[in-house]
């Protein structure tokens, strides 16, 4: 299944953000997104989720047959985590699976759920204002990937969380890649190297995959970076 | 000297520039066809300038015409009552309300923006622009104040010299304090700003006010020769301030101080709301809900939230409860009062609307709803899509209007009851008009409010208002019930037709939130 993008536009007044852009992903696949700051990485993701108005067209392509993406086939994580606060982590989770319990297939018992996630026990009934930053996090990617989405977003979602519950989520998404397009924004050169399959670039409006062919990890980021770079020329 | 001070003024003007085409962008329409790239173009950039030029030619002048036509009014009222010459009374006010607004008012304590801008931010010599722009704005009170006390001081019939001499006079009180204030800093470390005073200073300034005008209105003023010394010594004083804040050699260590911690005072103030929004979250560990699915979540909501949501509306209905038995039991027991209450409230209906507004909790509500819930809720995709959106909203609804209803209630079947006391009325219907338009009102307002909020969101991730139409749709419906506040109509037509009014209008807003609220329902970015 790919997940693909045909001639999406954005522009803020006169700012061409995102130009034309025409770009197919492949699930099982995550990709690594970069772009310098203000490239409009996050401008993609909004119009993906449709949280901002986009000329373009996003679907599903399998075996020749096309079709639209609905909002149930995106989860969005985003780089500071929000959850609603008044809630207990478990009632939070109750209430998402009460109301999407026809597309979740085979729900489990909740206590596995953040088994899974690695919450300890207590907090579990504890109300969500009183997480942690990472806490909180998992939480969100929780309710992001319960619905087993077919598209991940993540912007930036490891930059703020400690190295323990950075490696936990990590891992958690090198396993969550399976039947899925992932993809994955972040301004951090290793951390997108040692996570993602392909590599990405949005610069000057447009996706560009960066073929690592036979370079080796050096001289791959050197490409990246070179490519980049050209940004500040023009 | 002369460029610090052109640098420092164009910097003012640029912020302020930018400010006014900033305010031109929130006004709905007129902003979407106004480009960002406006900040650097030329022509609107002029107008700005313009008005930006016409402000500071306004505010040297128009304020201290104000003050002293108060000040004028003030000793008319006084001599009329008194028999105290006018001149007299004028100096003896016009003295002790200097120093009392030199004590609040000294500009170089006012931890203004454009300060920071400059001192902390552009790194300008702190010494160079504070005895400029200090320069600039003594000469802004003399010139600003000699048009307006020779107007009212002649009309007083204070002489001419006299009136030529109460601006120096009153630039000299601001320099004292000044020095004063600059001379504690020297030998404390304390600082002072000007916008949070001490209570001493509030003190102070009471008793100055107080000496002000309640002397003169008790019959007392100090002689024209006291003050007259007393003000000669102010302007010496004056003098050897200046020459005081010339030496001065700390600006800079005074201002990073004074102007770091009023800039972090802002800041806290914006963590401030979602802490103090966060703090209404209730952690009462015996709350659960028994529902599912959004009933669940609401209901969980409006448990939490029972502190701001239900507590207050209980307490206003308490309150209504009290005022309508007070209001009956005093028209039972005065027979004589009876045939005016059952006159006005007759034709007093209209006041309600403005009352019904007045204790609506819908903001509350929904600033409530935004803060601890929506704002982080809507980056769910699940929670944005529009069965979701119309659900919650039907069950939102449901809720506002039982929190609203009880004082609504309360106070319609008060002036039911009022009215059968008064001496009842010829057309039964009255009394259920009372009871279904005051309901009728509450339920617009709850409607109103949430509508609003579903259509226009103006809030953004950072808890900003940022939506200019949502202000100007506030200030419409506060205009509008302070309208009607002014309006005496017959009870009962007017009571039908804001029935009617109620109900077409919240059919009206459920077509606009089914049709809109999908699209409109959402982070501001």
């Amino acid at each position: 299944m790919d997940f693909v993008i045909e001639h999406l536009s954005k522009s803020y007044e006169k700012k061409n953000v995102l130009r034309d852009v025409s770009f197919s992903f492949k699930s099982g696949r995550i990709y690594g997104l970069l772009g310098r700051n203000g490239a409009g990485k996050t401008t993609l993701f909004n119009c993906i989720n449709r949280d901002i108005e986009s000329s373009g067209a996003f679907y599903f392509e399998e075996n020749g047959l096309r079709r639209e993406v609905k909002a149930e086939d995106i989860g969005y994580v985003l780089s500071t985590p929000t959850v609603p606060e008044f809630l207990t982590g478990r009632e939070f989770l109750k209430f998402f699976i009460d109301i999407n319990k026809d597309s979740i297939k085979n729900i489990r018992p909740l206590d596995e759920y953040f088994e899974y996630m690695s919450i300890a026990y207590d907090d579990r009934d504890k109300l969500m204002k009183d997480y942690s930053h990472g806490m909180k996090n998992k939480m969100q990617m929780l309710i992001n990937i319960i619905a087993r989405p077919n598209l991940l977003l993540l912007d930036e979602p490891l930059t703020s969380l400690d190295v323990v519950v950075a490696e936990e989520m990590k891992q958690l998404l090198r396993s969550l890649k399976g039947e899925r397009v992932t993809i994955f924004s972040t301004h951090i050169l290793d951390l997108a190297l040692d996570l993602c399959d392909e590599i990405v670039l949005l610069s000057h409006g447009e996706l560009e995959a960066v073929g690592k062919a036979d370079l080796d990890s050096h001289d791959f980021k050197e490409k990246i970076l070179a490519a980049l770079r050209e940004d500040e020329d023009d | 000297m002369i460029n610090d001070f052109l640098i420092s003024f164009s910097l003012k003007n640029t912020y302020r520039v930018n400010g006014i085409i900033y305010c031109l962008k929130q006004i709905p329409l007129l902003g979407r066809l106004l480009p960002s790239s406006l900040y650097g173009a030329g022509g609107l950039k002029l107008f700005a300038g313009i008005l930006s030029a016409l402000w500071e030619v306004i505010s040297t002048f128009a304020g201290k015409l104000i003050y002293m036509s108060l000040i004028f009014f003030g000793v008319q009222m006084i001599c009329e009552d008194t028999l105290l010459p006018e001149g007299g009374v004028f100096l003896h006010m016009l003295f002790f309300l200097t120093a009392a607004g030199a004590l609040m008012n000294t500009y170089m304590f006012n931890p203004s923006n454009d300060k920071y801008y400059a001192m902390i931010l552009m790194r300008m010599d702190a010494k160079r622009y504070t005895l400029t722009n200090y320069g600039y704005t003594v000469l802004k009170v003399i010139i600003g104040f000699i048009p307006a006390v020779l107007l009212f001081g002649m009309l007083l019939s204070v002489p001419l010299w006299l009136c030529m001499l109460i601006p120096v006079f009153i630039a000299a009180m601001k320099a004292a304090v000044a020095a004063a204030y600059l001379l504690i800093y020297e030998k404390s470390g304390k600082t002072f700003n000007e916008n949070g005073p001490s209570a001493v200073i509030w003190i102070i300034v009471l008793l100055l006010f107080g000496a002000g005008c309640v002397l003169p209105a008790i019959g007392f003023i100090i002689p024209r020769p006291v003050l007259l010394t007393a003000a000669a010594a102010a302007v010496a004083l004056g003098i050897l301030s200046c020459m005081k804040i010339i030496r001065f050699g700390s600006y800079r260590e005074m201002y990073r101080r004074i102007l770091t911690t009023a800039k972090s005072q802002v800041r806290a103030k914006q963590t401030q709301t979602a802490d103090r929004s966060r703090s209404f979250i209730s952690a009462k560990g015996d709350i659960s809900s028994s529902r599912t699915g959004f009933e669940y979540f609401n209901d969980l909501f409006i448990k939490r939230h029972r502190r701001i949501l239900w507590r207050s509306a209980l307490r206003q209905t308490a309150v209504c409860v009290c005022l309508v038995l007070a209001a009956v039991a005093g028209v039972a027991l005065f027979p004589q009062v009876q045939e005016d209450v059952n006159d006005l409230l007759m034709v007093y209906l209209p006041y309600f609307v403005f009352i019904m507004y007045a204790i609506n909790r819908g903001i509350g509500f929904t600033q409530a709803l935004f803060m601890n819930c929506d704002h982080s809720m809507l980056t769910y995709s699940f929670y944005k899509q529009p069965k979701s959106i119309l659900r919650l909203f039907v069950i939102r609804l449901r809720d506002i209007i039982k929190i609203n209803l009880p004082p609504a209630l309360v106070i319609g079947a008060g002036l039911s009851a009022l009215l059968f006391v008064s001496g009842g009325t010829d057309n039964p219907l009255n009394y259920a008009v009372f009871v279904v338009s005051i309901a009728a009102l509450s339920i617009f307002f709850s409607v109103h409010h949430l509508t609003m909020y579903y259509l226009l969101q103006p809030y953004n991730a950072g808890l900003e208002m940022k939506s200019g139409t949502y202000k100007i749709v506030s200030l419409i419906t506060y205009f509008a019930c302070f309208a009607f506040m002014q309006m005496r109509l017959p009870t009962f037509a007017f009571g039908v037709v804001a029935i009617c009014f109620c109900v077409l209008y919240c059919i009206v807003a459920s077509v606009l939130i089914y049709k809109l609220a999908p699209r409109t329902f959402r982070l501001r970015t």
